[in-house]
């Protein structure tokens, strides 16, 4: 089989379908664009179906060309197949054709539909590059240019300034993510000489746990995780990204893009293992996020705000899964995650459709009616995130809960507080939207409809995948766990205590127990206040007292920043351009000035007097001679 | 010893020396009896006017050019004259030497004649006449008329004048 | 040597076809005549060949030297078709001369001789002084012809001179046999030597119009017909360099302490006064002349500097730079022909106004020329400086590349002149037209130059 061929057509397909309908954008008609580009989707996923079904277990590398030499350092444009960047390739195209068949329906009256079909196919080469790559420096590429399509989508309705400030807002703050990246792959280069995931791991296999180098190149990388998959202090841009069109929330910050980080981390798996300083605060992070963010979800009202805010928290928990060492677990939860979240935003978007782009629960209410498909599938994605068995995102949540009660009690009980406001927030979403009366308009209430069959198709196929994904790894020792054993052969060799902890089966019922009787209650919390009681949260203008004005303004954080970081470097900005007009700009200006006022005296030597030209000439000879012959120096 | 600059050197004097003694000499000998005849310019027994200093046709460079180009060709010729007649190198070649030195030289003279050939055909050496410009009136009178008179008053011995508008 | 022979009676061919009545056979076969010569050049590829005993030496970078050069000629020519029109014009000779003047360039490339060098620096100027003289009814092109003339045949007879004395010195005018006595009197080689070297390099610094010798270039090339001024400004250089090279390299590195001084001091003073006179120019010939004699200035970086990488920066830079400058004057002989006033012809930056939306093609042309002249990346240009400053920097003369950079900045000045005329300012409506030919021409200029920046490397390894 020619995995080089099957490994650069997986990228190649969306390429082509950006180039199509992106060149051809208001070319192609209307009814060809959305087609193109889900084959476009859809063609990679078959290939990375039968990449997955033709895998052997061992890695296979296809160098497609030299990239770059510099010095002793080449840099290849090469792609890895393995079992980490096989399950990332199944999930992007996977979850990234469902969401382009998606859009087919939600997108299809907007004027700018081919430009959008056709930046979302440009996502998927991106993303594509990223989780194939077999070097950082391809990942890299991948990393900026979901970046890029990311920023592009946001402020996709580029009319509305505050979406442009949203997009703008991300933008900058995963570039602050990106400078971290990029110095730790300058860090990589001059440590291992070399940017090749197999160089470096089999080199650092070499290393002693708790090197310096070490520390500071994983550190530098987690910031860039921390940009791209909003954790503390990066986070707030996520929320705010909600202004690009729903599919972009489903596909882009909720499925794919968000867990590059966590990608990248479990893929340098060897590099973290070796650094337990650095996984500490990989924890505290991850555990401070995921409370933060689900406390704020708490009180949110936007539809996909909540939605935004739980995405922050469940990354909070991969990452925490990542803190110790149980990369599989992470990447488990990643799996569902993608699943059930893509499934609430594509049904949250069903929900706006139908209400006329409205986003605001309180004006919601008694949907179930009129879209029980939405209602059902709704429902299933939100008992998987609240971790109701069996649904998938008990398996996952609660596998890395147990990971982290092995290490550390205190953050287990931490983790649990933020997995019961989990199941608050979504239940209190669910009540809100689909129970009791309608609180809409009038008109909205005449428009209520259910989605067309594009929208509802990916609806149920996530429902089913939500609802049955905890059997790719159930407890002791699952599928998933298993296949993706060789990937942390590296770190069990480097650090053999950090792997091997075996939770014994009557602590695993207990944690599973606990885990569980918190979720519903929750869930009952939920509905006592928000069925049995009718309320509704307060209107906007409503005075909110203490801790409930903290939580509900979302303590604050974006205010903080504003006044920390953005008006003093405003601050300084403007200073330095004053400093510039005035004294550089003056510089400039004067070596310009000095230049021509130059330029016109030696322009008068040339008199254009033949006798003056040969004079000249014999005078300079004279001098060269002179100098040279009779001047010593 | 002499190098052989200072053999050069030896020539100069002697030629200075000779020179000067010989025009010394003959202006002891001689009688001076100038006149206005005697002290003009030689120019081959043309009477000299004007100047000499003026600007000559271009054309004379171009002769001259030519001159120089052909002048220099023959001064080559003596030289390889020697060359090709060596009994010792057509021996040795069984007489093909020969053959290859004309061959050599007349490519170069065939070259230098094409050259003489292009200006030849461009006119380059033909001398311009001087364009006699014939003056012309402004008349009513058809030139018929003038034909007719012409021809009432020709001259009989000599031949038909060209009767073009001369008034 | 078959392209010197060839390229002769060639020349002689296009005399006497200049007797026909059509002119439209001219300008096809003197492109034939010079494949036919770039044709027979290859025919050494890889080998080193002495010639006429000992005059000539042929080896890979003498025929990269000769394929610059006729390439640079072949464009001129391809880009000469408005002499069919001009009733005036004698394009039979002016092609003569062009290919009489290529064999010149060709011995100046391949000499081992120092006499051979003498004969190739006449039979190129005396062609270029009559060419330069070919507007006989512009008093400004007759102006040029004399001015070149008397200059140049100065600058001769200092060349000359400094032969002479390399002669008294070695006793030998062969290249190769200067290089062996000079390394054989490595401590007491005799003053005649130094002072034949200067004056040898004068004579030659004259003809690629390095400071102080440049007075000339502004004067001739503003007067000049425009498509020769191409051909000088790119085949006198580039033969000029490869002479330079040669003798340099071969017959005088084992004095290289002695020379490389005086050389730099030139280096710098070129490179001063060729860009910062270029500043303050309104026609846009005349700061082709100054940038011409900027740019030699820079080619003179690698001579200074000289070392392994010499020879293939000089090589690409001479390839760029010619690109470039016959394109730029490709697209100023349209536009100045096109663009008449009062004056004649008008050869003013402001004849350029508002050319990007009259003609994109040939705006993108000039656009790329010029940033490859001010050596921007992504064009020839760019590598070529970058290759004559490595050869500086890899020699550690640090001091004449910081110079070179700042100077190349106002370059970049005056360069972008144009480009600003081109796409800022509004200009006359009327569209410019192109011959299809004239235009093929150009397109394979700028792509050549543009795939040159993007691909540096498919020079490497030639030299």
């Amino acid at each position: 089989m020619q995995t080089d061929l099957l490994c650069s057509l997986i990228p190649l397909f969306p390429l082509i379908g950006f180039a199509i309908n992106g060149l051809g954008f208001r070319k192609v008609p209307a009814s060809l664009v959305g087609p193109i580009s889900s084959a476009a989707a859809l063609a990679s996923f078959a290939v990375s179906l039968m990449l997955f079904s033709g895998f052997s277990g061992q890695p296979v590398k296809a160098t497609l060309f030299d990239w770059i030499s510099v010095g002793s350092l080449h840099i290849n444009f090469s792609f890895q197949i393995d079992q980490l960047s096989l399950l990332m390739l199944l999930i992007v195209t996977g979850v990234g054709s469902l969401i382009h068949i998606y859009s087919i329906g939600y997108m299809k009256h907007d004027e700018g539909f081919g430009k959008f079909m056709a930046f979302l196919n440009l996502f998927l080469f991106f993303m594509l590059l990223l989780v194939t790559g077999s070097n950082y420096v391809i990942m890299f590429i991948g990393w900026e240019g979901v970046g890029l399509c990311s920023y592009l989508l946001i402020g996709f309705w580029n009319k509305n300034v505050n979406y442009n400030n949203a997009a703008r807002k991300a933008f900058v703050m995963n570039r602050i993510g990106d400078l971290g990246f990029l110095l730790g792959i300058f860090l990589l280069i001059t440590t291992f000489g070399s940017v090749e995931y197999t160089d470096i791991f089999e080199q650092a296999t070499r290393f002693a746990v708790g090197d310096k180098m070490i520390l500071a190149i994983t550190l530098l990388l987690f910031v860039g995780a921390m940009g791209k998959s909003a954790q503390i202090p990066l986070y707030t841009w996520l929320p705010d990204a909600m202004a690009g069109p729903t599919p972009v929330s489903a596909l882009i910050h909720a499925a794919t893009m968000v867990t590059a980080g966590i990608y990248m981390i479990v893929r340098s798996n060897v590099l973290y293992t070796l650094s337990p300083v650095t996984l500490e605060v990989i924890g505290v992070i991850a555990i401070a996020t995921a409370i933060l963010a689900a406390s704020i979800g708490l009180l949110q009202n936007d539809i996909k705000k909540v939605l935004a805010y739980s995405t922050v928290s469940q990354l909070g928990y991969m990452f925490l899964g990542l803190s110790v060492a149980a990369y599989s677990s992470g990447m488990f939860h990643v799996i569902t995650h993608a699943f059930f979240k893509a499934l609430l935003f594509l049904g949250a978007g069903s929900v706006i459709h139908a209400m006329s782009d409205e986003q605001d629960i309180r004006n919601m209410g008694g949907l179930r009616k009129h879209l029980p498909l939405t209602f059902i599938t709704f429902l299933l994605g939100t008992i998987a995130i609240a971790g109701i068995p069996p649904f998938a995102g008990f398996f996952s949540k609660d596998e890395i809960l147990a990971h982290v009660f092995l290490h550390n009690k205190a953050l287990w009980g931490l983790g649990l507080v933020g997995s019961a406001m989990t199941s608050f927030y979504m239940f209190r979403l669910l009540f809100l939207t689909f129970f009791g009366e309608f609180r809409g308009t009038e008109a909205q209430r005449h428009h209520l409809h259910e989605s067309p069959a594009t929208m509802t198709l990916p609806l149920i196929v996530l429902a089913v995948l939500s609802v049955a994904g905890g059997l790719l790894n159930l407890p002791g020792g699952g599928w998933l766990s298993h296949f993706m054993e060789p990937l942390f052969a590296g770190s069990a060799q480097v650090s053999p205590e950090a792997f091997g902890h075996e939770i014994d089966h009557s602590t695993e019922y207990m944690l599973m127990g606990i885990s569980t009787a918190v979720a519903i209650g929750s869930a009952i919390a939920a509905y006592v206040v928000y069925i049995s009681r009718h309320a509704v949260p307060a209107p906007e203008s409503a005075e909110r007292s203490g801790i409930a004005k903290l939580v509900y303004n979302k303590y604050f954080v974006d205010e903080l920043y504003e006044i920390a970081i953005v008006r003093p470097i405003r601050a300084l900005g403007d200073a330095l351009y004053n400093f510039g007009e005035f004294i550089i700009d003056g510089i400039v200006n004067g070596v310009a000035w000095i230049v021509r006022a130059a330029s016109a005296q030696l322009r008068l030597l040339q008199s254009g007097s033949i006798g003056f030209y040969v004079f000249a000439m014999v005078f300079s000879i004279a001098v060269i001679v002179i100098v040279r012959f009779f001047v010593r120096f | 010893m002499l190098s052989d600059f200072g053999i050069i050197l030896l020539f100069i004097l002697a030629a200075f020396a000779f020179i000067s003694l010989v025009l010394f000499g003959a202006s002891f000998l001689r009688p001076d009896r100038p006149n206005v005849e005697k002290m003009s310019t030689y120019e081959s027994g043309e009477e000299p006017v004007g100047n000499a200093n003026v600007q000559f046709n271009i054309r004379f460079y171009v002769v001259a050019l030519i001159f120089v180009l052909f002048d220099v060709e023959l001064v080559f010729l003596f030289p390889w004259a020697t060359v090709f007649g060596q009994k010792t190198l057509i021996n040795e070649t069984k007489g093909l030497w020969g053959w290859f030195s004309l061959a050599e030289m007349s490519i170069f003279v065939l070259t230098l004649a094409l050259g003489l050939a292009y200006a030849w055909v461009k006119g380059y050496l033909s001398w311009v006449k001087p364009q006699q410009k014939i003056p012309t009136v402004d008349t009513k009178v058809p030139q018929s008329l003038y034909d007719q008179v012409n021809k009432k008053y020709q001259p009989k011995a000599k031949a038909s004048q060209p009767a073009s508008g001369t008034v | 040597m078959l392209p010197i022979i060839l390229l002769s009676v060639f020349g002689i061919v296009l005399l006497f076809m200049g007797f026909l009545k059509s002119k439209v056979l001219l300008l096809p076969a003197t492109l034939v005549f010079i494949l036919a010569a770039l044709a027979t050049t290859f025919m050494d590829w890889g080998k080193t060949y002495l010639y006429f005993q000992n005059m000539l030496l042929t080896n890979n970078l003498a025929i990269l030297f000769t394929t610059i050069v006729l390439l640079s000629a072949f464009m001129v020519v391809a880009l000469s078709n408005s002499f069919i029109e001009d009733e005036q014009a004698q394009p039979a000779e002016y092609y003569a001369l062009l290919l009489f003047s290529l064999v010149g360039a060709i011995m100046m490339i391949s000499f081992e001789n120092l006499i051979m060098l003498f004969v190739g620096v006449e039979i190129l100027s005396v062609a270029m002084y009559v060419l330069a003289g070919s507007d006989k009814h512009s008093p400004r092109s007759n102006e040029a012809a004399l001015k070149y003339f008397l200059m140049g045949a100065f600058a001769t007879g200092i060349m000359l001179f400094g032969i002479a004395l390399l002669y008294g010195a070695t006793g030998t005018f062969v290249v190769s046999g200067i290089k062996s006595y000079v390394y054989t009197n490595a401590y007491g080689v005799s003053l005649l030597l130094y002072m034949g070297i200067i004056l040898l390099l004068i004579g030659m610094l004259f003809k690629v119009s390095a400071a102080p010798f440049h007075f000339w270039t502004p004067d001739v090339y503003d007067g000049t017909p425009g498509l020769f001024t191409a051909f000088m400004s790119t085949v006198v250089k580039t033969a000029g360099f490869a002479a330079l090279f040669r003798v340099l390299s071969v017959s005088f590195v084992g004095v290289y302490s002695f020379w490389w001084g005086t050389l730099a001091a030139l280096t710098c003073l070129t490179l001063l006064i060729g860009n910062v006179t270029a500043v303050y120019q309104t026609s846009f010939k005349r700061m082709m002349a100054y940038s011409s004699i900027s740019h030699a200035g820079y080619l003179l970086i690698g001579l200074t500097a000289l070392g392994t990488q010499t020879k293939q920066a000089l090589v690409f830079y001479s390839l760029a730079y010619s690109l470039a400058t016959i394109s730029a004057f490709g697209v100023l002989l349209v536009v100045s022909r096109q663009r008449q006033d009062t004056n004649g012809v008008n050869e003013n930056f402001d004849a350029f106004n508002g050319l990007a939306r009259q003609n994109p093609l040939l705006g993108f042309v000039m656009a790329v020329s010029m940033l490859s002249l001010a050596g921007i990346p992504l064009t020839a240009g760019f590598w070529g400086k970058f290759m004559i400053f490595t050869t500086a920097a890899d020699k550690g003369i640090y001091w004449i590349l910081v110079f070179a950079v700042l100077m190349s900045t106002v370059g970049i000045y005056y360069y972008f002149r144009v480009i600003i005329a081109m796409y800022f300012r509004e200009g006359a409506a009327e569209p410019v037209k192109v011959a299809p030919f004239y235009r093929y021409v150009l397109i394979a200029a700028t792509i050549l130059t543009l795939v040159l920046g993007l691909a540096p490397g498919l020079l490497e390894g030639l030299v």
